[in-house]
């Protein structure tokens, strides 16, 4: 008891000596103090902000509902798909070293990827991670392919007028899922009918010019039959397998990206 | 039996299933249930059918897990809401974001699937007790009012309900008496039902049991269409019928006790006996009163609770709330309701929203700094721009180059009540496609209404299309089959049909409608919908759902595809309708008329609709 006693006389001595301090400085130097503090802390803060959004580290897996998206996000952190999948509801983050690189020494840079939904419903999604996002895997259900090409189609050419993708050429790779499956389309198949799909996307999209919502930007060369090479973002071709873990050229093409 | 337990997280890993009752599913429910339900903010629902199955689930919203339980649709599983709930709870405790498997909650899951069955097999035993005492109470009821008069009301009420069971007996007893008219039977079965009667009468003076069980065997033989005990549950009948009416009399005057009384008596003359058994069901309604005196209390905390000082409230908006609470988003989620009313949604649909906004909130932490009406309003907007949001592709330029593609016109049908504005807006698509170098024809099929075909061939010689038409008085859906035909002849490369405005209830020319959109199975089904409209949208689009799905002859029924609405300039900022009629049909709105020119047709834009429907 007598302790504390004595503490709370020494933390009121303490507190009187602060004040009459304070109260020996003038005025306007301490508003100033204060003000030069605060000025200080904001711009560290924005810097330190503005600093990491220019090394961004952030790779978006986007694609149809269904073409495996989430198996992949899985196998790219834990090498497993652990027990299957079902549609997501909202994105999957994380930063990690990815799994195959774990036995690698030395210090790796993790990678923030980012797993978003491909419900139609929930697109809009997508658009909040475009701004940050440093490459983009576009992932297509090689399988069940030829039923969805306009749907894919569709939402590749959304990605890539956007305005975001186009200003900072976000690299773009087109990844044929589930090739482990024997009816499978090759990705060169699956290339040529994206490009004739988007071709025609272009036809009719630069029509719905009355429309209050239209892409910000073209793609393609204009008079010329589209292909990827047009884009002024790189676009290229891949194939995995989410569910047996073949996830080579995904990873060599995130680590093309985003130096280890 | 269950066929399926799930425990996903929202991000879609599969985190635990049940092995031991893994069947495997027929299709695929569990992503049926999450693309149809669940994101079309309809998870303030309580169940989803698939198939034969019957799907269940929970949400764990500050975990981000998600339970779903699957069983036969033909079984009645009770103890599913019950074993969900304990499931997510003990789940939730051995829930750790980084591990992935959950073997050991094998063992857990086991017990708890056996407790929750226990539960439900007693449950349903206390309610076959309680039922029964239901219809026995009636004839008690004058002296339990007396004792307990504070218990009046609630005893109507159960009063009501087994008066409308029985009725529902007697419903049931007459069918089955039409269908055996035979008069010796009918005599024999009164001789056998007296005595039956006597005898469960004479035990039923000290139990209930006696009178229960001549329930239950009346209405067991009753379904299975033997005559003698259903004579006694008539009987019953007509005393609750009797006593029931009176008693709704006694809640607003309770002199007439004692002629309710005699009243009773008088009609169950054969029964006076029971009046002991109903001291007994005082009782067994005392300790159920008591029961419910035992939750007031804990209802009234809550309000108190709720009645925090200024001061901890801001504490609380500091710090974070630990979890959200249903209380907690009551008044946020009632103020935001009727924010959306005044923006003209109709009112089923806000109050659905706020339910599925609701359940997947509750249970969440509140981040520090934010109030739960700002939390409410940002799971609002999000919920809203993924219903506004379109499901299909709305790029109707695409689908006439495949129609194109294809050497067959792309045939559009305009459907719609009286007056929204079908031909004018007609005209200003024909008048978009027009100008994308898009040849078009018009089909006038509206030979209904005089001056129909006059006004769309004004509209035809205006923007130089050639329209097809044939009068008045001819089947619309031959007129429309043959235009078609001559678009295919003379290359058209749309087909823009023209139908009569109907109201959704008139059920002959919903039955046109339904013909010609079978007979010639458009490219498109285009409702077209005035945004002034408020709570009919919803019953004008289900059901002419409903028409067109019911009358339609062939397998594969044709629904409305996509919405156009018409007089947008006209309602300031009373955007309702388009959410009411996205939300209630899942067809995206795929113009929008908002003037008197050809020109003044515009795309839906999501973001600004939501942003003033939350204004």
């Amino acid at each position: 008891m007598e302790n504390l006693e004595d503490l709370k006389m020494m933390a009121e001595q303490w507190s009187n000596q602060g004040i009459e301090y304070l109260q020996k400085i003038p005025q306007d130097q301490l508003y100033a103090a204060v003000g030069v503090l605060l000025f200080t802390t904001v711009l560290l803060l924005l810097s330190i902000r503005l600093v990491r959004r220019t090394k961004s580290n952030t790779v978006l897996l986007s694609g149809l509902s269904g073409s495996g998206k989430t198996v992949l996000f899985y196998q790219l952190r834990d090498g497993s798909s652990h027990q299957g999948t079902v549609t997501s509801m909202e994105p999957n983050e994380g930063t990690f070293v990815l799994h195959s690189e774990n036995t690698k020494k030395g210090k790796v840079k993790p990678v923030h990827l980012v797993d978003v939904p491909g419900h139609s419903r929930l697109r809009p999604k997508l658009e909040e991670f475009l701004p940050q996002a440093a490459a983009i895997v576009f992932v297509v259900d090689a399988l069940e392919f030829l039923p969805n090409c306009r749907a894919a189609s569709e939402y590749l050419y959304d990605i890539l007028t956007n305005a975001n993708v186009v200003k900072k050429k976000i690299p773009v790779l087109l990844c044929c899922n589930k090739t482990d499956k024997l009816t499978a389309h090759t990705k060169e198949f699956i290339r040529k009918q994206m490009e004739k799909e988007i071709e025609k996307l272009r036809a009719s999209r630069s029509a719905v010019s009355t429309a209050d919502i239209a892409n910000d930007y073209t793609i393609g060369i204009e008079g010329e039959v589209f292909s990827f090479s047009h884009c002024c973002n790189k676009v290229t071709v891949a194939e995995a397998s989410g569910l047996n873990g073949e996830t080579v050229q995904v990873q060599d093409f995130i680590r093309e990206y985003i130096k280890p | 039996m269950l066929e399926q337990l799930l425990i996903f997280t929202r991000g879609g890993l599969i985190l635990w299933t049940c092995k031991e009752i893994g069947n495997a599913l027929k299709g695929s429910p569990i992503d049926t249930l999450i693309r149809s339900c669940l994101l079309e903010e309809r998870s303030g629902e309580v169940s989803f059918n698939y198939g034969a199955y019957t799907l269940k689930w929970t949400f764990h919203n500050e975990l981000g897990l998600v339970f779903v339980a699957v069983y036969q649709k033909i079984l009645q599983l009770l103890y599913v809401d019950d074993l969900l709930s304990i499931v997510k709870q003990s789940f939730s405790e051995m829930y750790d974001p980084k591990r992935m498997r959950y073997d050991d909650f094998e063992e857990t899951f086991r017990q708890l699937s056996v407790e929750a069955e226990a539960r439900a097999e007693e449950m349903k035993r206390t309610k076959q007790v309680v039922k029964p005492l239901n219809g026995v109470k009636k004839q008690g009821q004058v002296s339990k009012e007396e004792t307990k008069k504070s218990n009046g009301e609630k005893k109507d009420d159960e009063g009501k309900v087994s008066s409308v069971s029985n009725g529902n007996h007697k419903m049931e007893d007459d069918v089955a008496n039409g269908k055996e008219n035979s008069a010796d039977n009918n005599i024999n079965s009164v001789g056998v039902d007296v005595s039956k009667l006597a005898k469960l009468r004479s035990k039923g003076v000290r139990g209930r049991g006696g009178l229960r069980k001549a329930d239950s065997l009346g209405s067991n033989k009753g379904s299975s269409k033997v005559e003698p005990p259903k004579k006694a549950t008539k009987k019953n009948r007509v005393w609750d019928d009797a006593a029931a009416a009176p008693k709704q009399e006694e809640k607003l005057d309770f002199t007439d006790e004692n002629g309710d009384n005699g009243h009773v008596d008088v009609v169950a003359a054969a029964d006076q006996g029971e009046s002991m058994m109903d001291k007994e069901e005082v009782f067994s309604s005392d300790s159920e009163s008591e029961d419910d005196d035992d939750d007031e209390p804990r209802s009234d905390e809550k309000p108190e609770a709720k009645k925090k000082g200024w001061f901890s409230s801001v504490f609380q908006s500091i710090t974070g709330k630990a979890n959200l609470e249903r209380t907690d988003l009551e008044p946020a989620l009632k103020a935001l309701k009727e924010r959306l009313m005044t923006k003209n949604v109709a009112e089923e649909i806000a109050e659905k929203l706020c339910e599925s906004v609701e359940a997947s909130l509750e249970g969440k932490k509140l981040a520090s700094f934010t109030r739960i009406s700002s939390t409410v309003q940002g799971a609002m907007e999000d919920a809203l721009i993924r219903i506004l949001t379109p499901r299909r592709s709305i790029d109707i330029m695409r689908d006439v180059h495949a129609a194109k593609e294809q050497r067959r016109p792309y045939v559009v049908v305009f459907v719609g009540v009286n007056g929204v504005g079908k031909s004018t807006n007609l005209a200003k698509v024909a008048y978009w496609l027009q100008q994308h170098k898009v040849s078009v024809m018009m089909a006038a099929c509206d030979t209904f209404r005089s001056g129909a075909v006059e006004q769309l061939r004004t509209h035809a010689r205006r923007l130089q299309i050639p329209i097809f038409e044939k009068g008045y008085e001819k089947d619309p859906a031959v007129v429309a089959k043959e235009a078609i035909q001559e678009a295919t002849r003379n290359g058209s490369d749309v087909v823009l049909v023209d139908t009569a405005g109907r109201m959704q209830d008139n059920e002959p020319l919903m039955r046109a409608l339904s013909k010609l959109i079978n007979l010639n199975k458009p490219d498109l089904v285009l409702f077209v919908g005035e945004a002034l409209v408020g709570n009919d949208a919803v019953d004008q689009l289900s059901k002419f759902n409903q028409k067109l799905s019911d009358l339609s002859t062939s397998g594969n029924t044709r629904l409305i595809d996509g919405i156009l609405l018409t007089k947008f300039d006209t309602i300031d900022d009373k955007v309702g309708a388009a959410l009411s009629m996205v939300y209630i049909s899942g067809a995206p709105v795929m113009f929008v008329g908002c003037g008197q020119s050809y020109t003044d047709l515009k795309k839906l834009n999501v973001k600004a609709i939501v942003k003033t429907l939350l204004k």
